[in-house]
């Protein structure tokens, strides 16, 4: 009713101010002036101030300086301080203003009111009642098994500290977005030489990089969110002549700035890569120094694939493996590969009547047939541009040179390789191992110039780990976790539904019941739409952290807690490009709009009420310890805390006088340059922190083992091979009709599904469409602009999928693929609406599309019709 | 009521008053009435999108900014001024040829002309009034401010101001025996007839006065309009920036299509007063014939201009010239082109075969009139838009533009204008000068 | 008398679009009207495509075209070479618009308070009113509404009021503090550099003469202020990709 007279109201004085308007025009000749005079008596009296806070949008926290007028926010520029950024922004750091004003944020907890499955109908709620009925809900299921409360984590930001400490206190599951990101790289990083990370250049110092479908103009590749590398890339360029390979089966990504385009058929990289070994061996471009001494490559093989062990001694620990042998030239026989003095890489040898062979004997072997003109034929290029990389890449990597940086001389291998999301294939872990493997045949790891992993070079937990992959029967728990399915595990959420779909086929008793989901979008952001759309339905209970209404939320919260934007606390996080070490923290730049909060007040509420704050083992204690808070600035575990006291003592800790002030004036803390011992493995105080890199992934095989003994079907365990194997990608398999693959990708405008809503950045980047080359679209009887529909087809089970779009053109993207960027597809916040779909309506989750390490891939073969 | 029944008056010669007004002045027929009603009810619907307009903004037109917005600042409303101003060309071109050539031939049409002039000025000036959000704060500041370098600043003055001006002394001038004619019947005009004959009384002497007057403003004016047309024509020659506009041959060009709309406009017109008044013996077929041979002389010229310009357009085009051309030729825009191509030629054929027969019809000189008008028009808009939508410079993607219905009411709403003004001013006072034998 | 230019290093350009936005939001420009406007293109055939960026804000012509078509001189240019827009003389002709061979005139097609209105978001909204004060957009900067320069001429604008014609103005508001105009301060890569270029010793002028470039449509005589270095300029086979959502009112 209100709203009726409103609107009556507005279209009443609409039209009278029309008739003013047209009389002042006629009658007095009213010179419209632009100027209103009310809004420069504002300007007058408004009071100019300026706020430090980091960009809240993108993965790399870039430094922001907010200009506020009364407190209101009017334009955010780049914090020149920041290494990461250096006063500059990206366009989506500089529109988030956007966000922050957004109308369609939510405003106060929402209770559902009608069934879920469908658009959400909703009541407004007081964080009291919010918070209790989550509490209600949640209790039982902790008192009954705290891993059926499953947390739901997207690609959230800053230190993950104050909602780790909330899976902690609660003893939930926690299922990341990483599996959908890179983590099969992280995965192949970490198997092979240790570091977290996936693979990256030294750009201060290199000459030569492999862009491997790194995404250069338009988003992070490995480590960043966008802008730190596109600027030392274009540096490099300009101070080092570093030349640059697109390996993409797109040009755009690299534009202008790529020397050389090879456009690679998707999903092929793995091939691609072993005939670059086979080429790099040929040519004996090979640091043998390196593969000796920091390598698993002398390591003696047996008939069995396993290493040949020296005898456990008696007084040894249960369950000490001895220390794998290699052939030492120099004395003639075996000996522990650490105290051999020159180990052998080539050859066979008779070791007890058993014929041996070192690892990189078995790696020659392997590749042998591995040739330019073998993957010339799979991935779609000519033997002769892939003999001619690896000559460069070769050459270029200078082996037997050093540099003195830092006055440490460290091996130099100007040559490196940027792969991200290569991850996201079907054989994503065994490609990214390829590539390392790349890398490594010429030394480069850890060199300078050459193939870094993290900007500091520390081993991660995980590497150890990997030297036994638990693989135990059933049952299992819902993540899979120590299967026989997935010895390897990043956690893909798509497996979850799998699961939830089919229990018994994967050996789980128990479900979840409960699921909270914090900076995480499943329904349109994951593959596959569908199989969320099934599955969270499932849940009893769904509790949504997120500023809108998001897709998820829309269809399955029970309760949704609005979260601030930019208004909030958060960090700490990194300011690091590789070079300069610092840290920053995201301060509000005004008090959270409408009822919102941040997150970390959320969960503090939150765990008063579940009865997990105090005390030991409580929410304060697991923030002392993960952030870390230590001695006297450690939170007393018996006081509710106040989110910025918590990072005045971080600060004050960290030795900042002023503590969070700090930050308040200069936005970052500068803690200076990265010593070449930290960023060159070579030169840190152990070379590569003791890690031998795994050429031969001895343990890989090992659970190939175990898995086939436990009877996992051979979909599981054909990718657990010691080396880096071809096959073909199961969705070759599908009818040729579909004869084109399906590939997605980032803009820079976007970020992810949660700018999509921000109309400033969607007139930039326009809405979904459909890359196509113009030959295919010829072939095909299409033109520029034509609705089509895009039709998948799931290899393994027959299923086809579509969704409508547009064509649009494109000359950079090979003939057989078609490309739709990611970041469409959302419905909820009402100018979400009409972008077109989300490619991940496309894609398939589960066996053939998914990894050996229960990652994503993000490819399928498609067919397209006219529509 | 013949000349030798009425006592003559002393010392002037205007004939007594008769009980009617000649040529059905102030006489309302129900079809006129009709005429009248569906003419304002036409310009109604223009006032009303114009409001509209004035009201929203010109977002409600299909009219937007060139370059990344894809579209067509200039369109339909720029296209019909550069139209009206043409049409313009008649009445002054006319008067020209019967007072320096003494052509006496076009003496019946002469009026007609004058009024056309000054009908498709005033039109003219609103079309372009019509494109200004602002038309107040237009008139103002071109007063204020204007800056005679600008060829847009040269089109507003020269053409309406000074032509406009011109044109209304010449129609004036020429029509004050008449308004002392008439000053002497009885009628409710004789008010309206007195002010204009303004103590003219039709001596020997005004008579020559009149004829000089009118020789040398005729002799004035032609530059003018020579000059008038040309800077239509420079808005678009002098841009070096838009392909297909800049060119020696814009005003030329500009000039002679206006002669061509003008004439064409000008028999459409005369046909039509011709058959409304009680003139037929007045209009004879000899002055259409002359009207179709001077149209056809213009014609010719102005396909020979065509020829040019496609030939230029075709010989090895710049990238955006081609694009134009192809836009032009085979693309969007070739239906309009071709259209207008067609019916220019098919205008040129009718008259060479009644001019060769010298056999004249003026159902078929009406014909070519129409025939000339759909061809101006639709080489005015080719002109105005092509060069935006797809002549941009940089690699701007291809543009659209459409007409909405808010434009073509209110261009509609012009010609309905137009059409009042011309019935009206035919309903106040003879459109046909009164004859020579109505006086001494 | 300074003499302002920019340069665009085509070299560096990711055609990222970042000084689109930030031109956007610090001039609080209307939806579809892009002051700054950077092209991405493709030539060539498959294999051997390529792509390319081309930044363009107003080019800032020494011999503008847009100047002399202007019947009432509302579009003038100033001493230190910045052309600008007089919003209260402007007639909206569009004169200009036709004139500029480069297409960077932008009309204001709607009313401002409906000039967003595509942008399909309630600014209007109460809760987010009592936030901004009921601006629109909600980042507007009324302090743009000054008159500015020494020629006290409102030029800058955030009213962006329906009828008169605009354009970059080299962010004049920030230019006459000292400032890099928004779109160089944000660009990412530091493909954009402003300066005076009649002092030899400026950055700019030193960035310039360092490096080969050229000028957009130089032919034509316009003279422009802005130089593109390190590339090639667009040629007959450059077609536009990634066009952004320019349509308003539909
Ligand atoms: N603007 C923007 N920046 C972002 C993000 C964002 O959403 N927007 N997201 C951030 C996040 S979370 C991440 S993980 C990073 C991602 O950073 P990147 O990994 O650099 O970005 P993507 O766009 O995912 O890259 C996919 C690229 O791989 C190519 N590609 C696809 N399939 C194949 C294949 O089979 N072989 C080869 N060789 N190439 C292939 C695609 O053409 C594309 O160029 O970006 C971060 N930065
Ligand atoms: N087809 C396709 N799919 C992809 C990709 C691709 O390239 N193509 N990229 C993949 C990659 S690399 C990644 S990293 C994942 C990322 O996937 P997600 O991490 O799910 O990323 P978003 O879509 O940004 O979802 C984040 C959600 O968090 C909520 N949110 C936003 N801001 C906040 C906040 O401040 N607080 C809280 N509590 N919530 C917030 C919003 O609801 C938003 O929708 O997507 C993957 N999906
Ligand atoms: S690069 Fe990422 S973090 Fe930096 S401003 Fe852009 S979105 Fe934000
Ligand atoms: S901000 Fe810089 S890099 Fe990005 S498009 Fe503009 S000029 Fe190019
Ligand atoms: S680019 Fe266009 S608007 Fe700018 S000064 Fe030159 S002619 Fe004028
Ligand atoms: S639109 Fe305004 S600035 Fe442009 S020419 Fe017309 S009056 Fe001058
Ligand atoms: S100089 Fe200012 S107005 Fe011009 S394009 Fe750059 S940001 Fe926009
Ligand atoms: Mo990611």
């Amino acid at each position: 009713m209100t709203e009726i007279t409103r609107r009556t109201f507005v279209k009443v004085s609409a039209a009278a101010a029309g008739t003013t308007a047209v009389a002042s025009k006629f009658l007095f000749g009213g010179l419209e002036t632009v100027q209103h005079t009310d809004s420069l008596l504002l300007a007058q009296q408004l009071q100019e101030d300026t706020v430090n806070t980091t960009c809240w949008i993108g993965k790399q926290d870039c430094g922001i300086v907010a200009t506020r007028l009364d407190g209101r926010v009017i334009k955010l520029e780049g914090l020149e301080a920041h290494p990461k950024n250096r006063g500059t922004l990206c366009p989506k750091g500089t529109a988030q203003i956007g966000a922050v004003y957004d109308p369609q944020r939510v405003k106060t907890p929402l209770i559902r009111t009608n069934a879920k499955g469908q658009t959400g109908e909703f009541r407004a709620a007081s964080w009291n009642e919010a918070l209790d009925l989550i509490a209600a809900k949640t209790k039982p299921v902790l008192e009954e098994n705290p891993k059926l409360f499953l947390w739901q984590k997207g690609r959230s930001k800053a230190k993950a500290f104050y909602d780790k400490a909330f899976v902690k206190a609660t003893g939930a599951t926690k299922l990341g977005h990483g599996a959908y990101c890179s983590d099969a790289g992280y995965r192949a990083a970490e198997y092979n030489l240790g570091p977290k990370g996936v693979i990256h250049p030294d750009f201060k110092e290199t000459r030569y990089l492999l862009s491997w479908g790194w995404n250069i103009t338009a988003a992070g590749g490995n480590k960043t969110c966008w802008i730190t590398w596109p600027q030392q890339m274009l540096d490099a360029k300009e101070k080092n002549g570093l030349k640059i390979v697109q390996i993409d089966p797109r040009l755009r990504p690299a534009g202008p700035h790529a020397d050389e385009w090879l456009p690679i058929k998707p999903a092929t990289d793995m091939a691609f890569a072993l005939a670059l070994c086979r080429e790099l061996i040929q040519l004996d471009y090979l640091d043998k120094p390196y593969l000796k001494k920091h390598t698993n490559s002398p390591y003696l093989v047996g008939p069995d694939g396993l290493f040949l062990r020296a005898d456990v001694p008696a007084d040894a620990e249960e369950g000490t493996v001895g220390k794998a042998l290699v052939f030492d030239l120099a004395t003639g026989g075996t000996a522990p590969f650490d105290e051999a003095e020159d180990p052998a890489l080539t050859g066979a040898y008779v070791i007890d009547d058993v014929t041996v062979k070192p690892s990189f004997q078995l790696f020659i072997e392997h590749v042998e047939g591995y040739t330019p003109e073998w993957a010339a034929d799979i991935c779609g290029t000519t033997a002769e541009r892939i003999r001619h990389i690896a000559e460069e890449f070769g050459r270029q990597a200078q082996i037997g040179s050093t540099k003195v940086v830092d006055g440490v001389e460290i091996p130099y291998r100007p040559v490196g390789i940027m792969a991200y999301h290569m991850a996201q294939q079907e054989l994503g872990f065994q490609a990214l191992r390829a590539m390392i493997t790349v890398a490594m045949l010429v030394g480069a790891p850890g060199a300078v110039g050459g193939q870094l992993v993290d900007f500091t070079w520390k081993i991660s937990s995980s590497y150890d780990k990997y030297e036994n992959l638990a693989v135990n029967e059933g049952p299992y728990d819902y993540t899979l976790g120590k299967s026989k399915f997935f010895p390897i595990n990043s956690g893909l959420p798509g497996m979850l539904a799998k699961v939830m779909q089919d229990p018994q086929k994967y050996e789980v008793e128990e479900l979840p019941k409960i699921v909270m989901l914090h900076y995480v979008n499943p329904i349109p952001s994951f593959a596959s739409t569908k199989d969320f759309l099934d599955t969270y339905g499932m849940f009893e209970f769904v509790s949504v952290l997120t500023p809108w209404l998001s897709e998820t939320a829309d269809y399955f919260a029970d309760v949704v807690l609005p979260t601030a934007t930019m208004e909030k606390y958060e960090g700490p996080s990194s300011a690091s490009d590789q070079y300069i070490d610092g840290k920053t923290i995201r301060l509000p730049v005004m008090d959270p709009l409408f009822e919102s909060r941040g997150e970390i007040e959320i969960y503090i509420d939150l765990c008063e009420r579940l009865g997990v704050l105090y005390g030991e083992g409580g929410y304060i204690e697991q923030v002392n310890k993960n952030l870390p808070l230590k001695d006297e600035f450690a939170l007393p575990l018996d006081k509710k805390p106040d989110v910025r006291d918590i990072f005045d003592r971080w600060s004050r800790m960290e030795g900042l006088e002023g503590g969070i002030e700090y930050f308040e004036k200069n936005g970052v803390w500068i803690k200076g340059p990265v010593p070449a011992t930290k960023r060159y493995g070579y030169a840190t105080e152990i070379p590569f922190g003791g890690a031998v890199h795994r050429l031969y992934g001895e343990s890989l095989l090992v659970a190939q083992n175990k898995q086939k003994e436990l009877g996992a079907d051979e979909v599981y365990w054909r990718d657990y091979t010691a080396l880096p194997t071809w096959r073909t990608p199961t969705m070759e398999a599908s009818p040729s009709e579909y004869d084109l693959y399906l590939l997605s990708y980032k803009l820079i405008e976007q970020k992810q599904m949660r700018t999509s809503m921000i109309p400033l950045l969607t007139e930039l980047s326009g809405k979904q469409r459909l890359d196509i080359n113009p030959e295919t679209a010829a072939s095909h009887g299409l033109k520029e602009g034509d609705d089509v529909v895009v039709e998948s087809h799931n290899a393994v089970t027959g299923e086809t999928r579509q969704v409508r779009t547009v064509v649009a053109l494109s000359s950079a993207i090979r003939p057989d693929t078609v490309g739709m960027p990611h970041h469409f597809g959302g419905w909820s916040p009402k100018n979400n609406k009409g972008l077109g779909p989300s490619s991940n309506e496309l894609y398939y989750t589960g066996e053939g599309y998914v990894t050996c390490t229960a990652d994503q891939s993000f490819h399928v073969k498609v067919r397209v019709l006219k529509g | 009521m013949t000349a030798d029944t009425l006592p003559t008056t002393d010392p002037g010669s205007i004939r007594r008053p008769n009980e009617e007004l000649p040529q059905k002045i102030g006489q309302l027929s129900p079809s006129w009435i009709a005429f009248f009603i569906a003419m304002s009810v036409i310009t109604a619907v223009g006032i009303y999108a114009y409001l509209l307009q004035i009201n929203n903004g010109l977002i409600v037109t299909g009219l937007r900014g060139l370059g990344s917005m894809a579209g067509a600042t200039w369109g339909l409303y720029v296209a019909y001024y550069v139209y009206f101003i043409g049409v313009s060309f008649a009445g002054i071109t006319v008067a020209a040829l019967i007072r320096i050539f003494r052509i006496e031939k076009l003496e019946p049409v002469a009026r007609i002309g004058e009024l056309l002039t000054v009908v498709s000025l005033i039109l003219g000036a609103l079309a372009i009034m019509a494109d200004l959000e602002h038309p107040w704060r237009a008139i103002v500041n071109l007063f204020q401010y204007g800056r005679p370098q600008s060829p847009f600043f040269g089109t507003f003055t020269m053409v309406i101001a000074g032509y406009l001006f011109a044109s209304l002394v010449y129609l004036y001038v020429t029509s004050r025996r008449d308004a002392a004619i008439l000053a002497e019947h009885d009628s409710r005009f004789k008010g309206l007839y007195r002010i204009l004959a303004a103590g003219y009384t039709d001596t020997r002497e005004q008579r020559r006065t009149d004829r000089q007057v009118t020789f040398w403003l005729a002799i004035t004016i032609l530059p003018m309009l020579v000059i008038a047309h040309s800077t239509v024509g420079f808005v678009f020659g002098l841009q070096t920036g838009r392909p297909g506009w800049f060119g020696a041959l814009q005003a030329p060009g500009f000039v002679v299509l206006a002669g061509v709309s003008g004439i064409g406009n000008l028999i459409m017109l005369a046909a039509i007063v011709r058959s409304a008044t009680r003139t037929k013996g007045r209009i004879t077929l000899d002055a259409f014939a002359w009207l179709g041979k001077l149209l056809l002389g213009l014609l010719i010229t102005y396909l020979y201009f065509t020829a040019v310009e496609i030939l230029t357009i075709t010989y090895q085009p710049g990238a955006t010239e081609l694009n134009l051309s192809e836009a032009l030729l085979e693309g969007t825009y070739a239906w309009i082109f071709w259209g207008a191509i067609v019916a220019l030629v098919a205008a040129a054929a009718l008259l060479t075969w009644q001019a060769l027969t010298r056999r004249w019809s003026i159902t078929v000189v009406f014909a070519t009139g129409v025939l000339v008008n759909i061809g101006a028009v639709a080489k005015r808009y080719l002109i105005v838009v092509p060069s935006q939508t797809h002549g941009q410079l940089l690699p701007y993607s291809t543009g659209t533009y459409t007409p909405n219905w808010v434009e073509w009411a209110i261009i509609i709403g012009l010609f309905a204008l137009g059409a009042l003004m011309i019935g009206a001013f035919m309903k106040i006072f003879p459109i046909v000068p009164l004859e020579e034998t109505d006086s001494p | 008398m300074a003499k302002y230019a920019m340069a665009v290093d085509l070299s560096r350009c990711q055609g990222c679009r970042a000084c689109m936005e930030a031109c956007k939001i610090e001039n609080n420009t209307p939806q579809g009207v892009f002051w700054m406007y950077v092209f991405r293109t493709e030539s060539g055939e498959y294999p051997n495509t390529k792509v390319d960026f081309l930044p363009r804000p107003c080019q800032q012509c020494n011999n503008p075209p847009c100047v002399k078509v202007c019947p009432v001189g509302a579009r003038f240019q100033r001493d230190d070479g910045i052309v600008l827009t007089d919003y209260d003389r402007c007639i909206g002709c569009r004169y200009c618009e036709v004139a500029c061979p480069y297409g960077v005139n932008y009309y204001n097609w709607r009313k401002p308070e409906e000039a967003f209105a595509d942008y399909n978001v309630d600014y209007k909204d109460p809760d987010i009113a009592a936030a901004t004060g009921g601006l629109i957009p909600p980042y507007k900067n009324p302090a743009l509404d000054r008159l500015q320069g020494t020629e006290q001429r409102l030029t800058a604008g955030s009213a962006h009021n329906v009828g008169v014609m605009e354009k970059c103005t080299f962010c004049v508001q920030r230019v006459d503090k000292g400032l890099d105009p928004a779109c160089v301060d944000v660009c990412p890569v530091h493909a954009l550099h402003f300066g005076d270029i009649e002092d030899a010793n400026s950055p700019i002028s030193q960035y310039v003469n360092r490096q080969t470039g050229f000028k957009l449509l130089e032919e034509l005589g316009t003279d422009p202020s802005v130089f593109y270095l390190n590339g090639t300029p667009p040629g007959s086979d450059t077609r536009e990709i990634e066009r952004p959502l320019t349509e308003v009112g539909s």
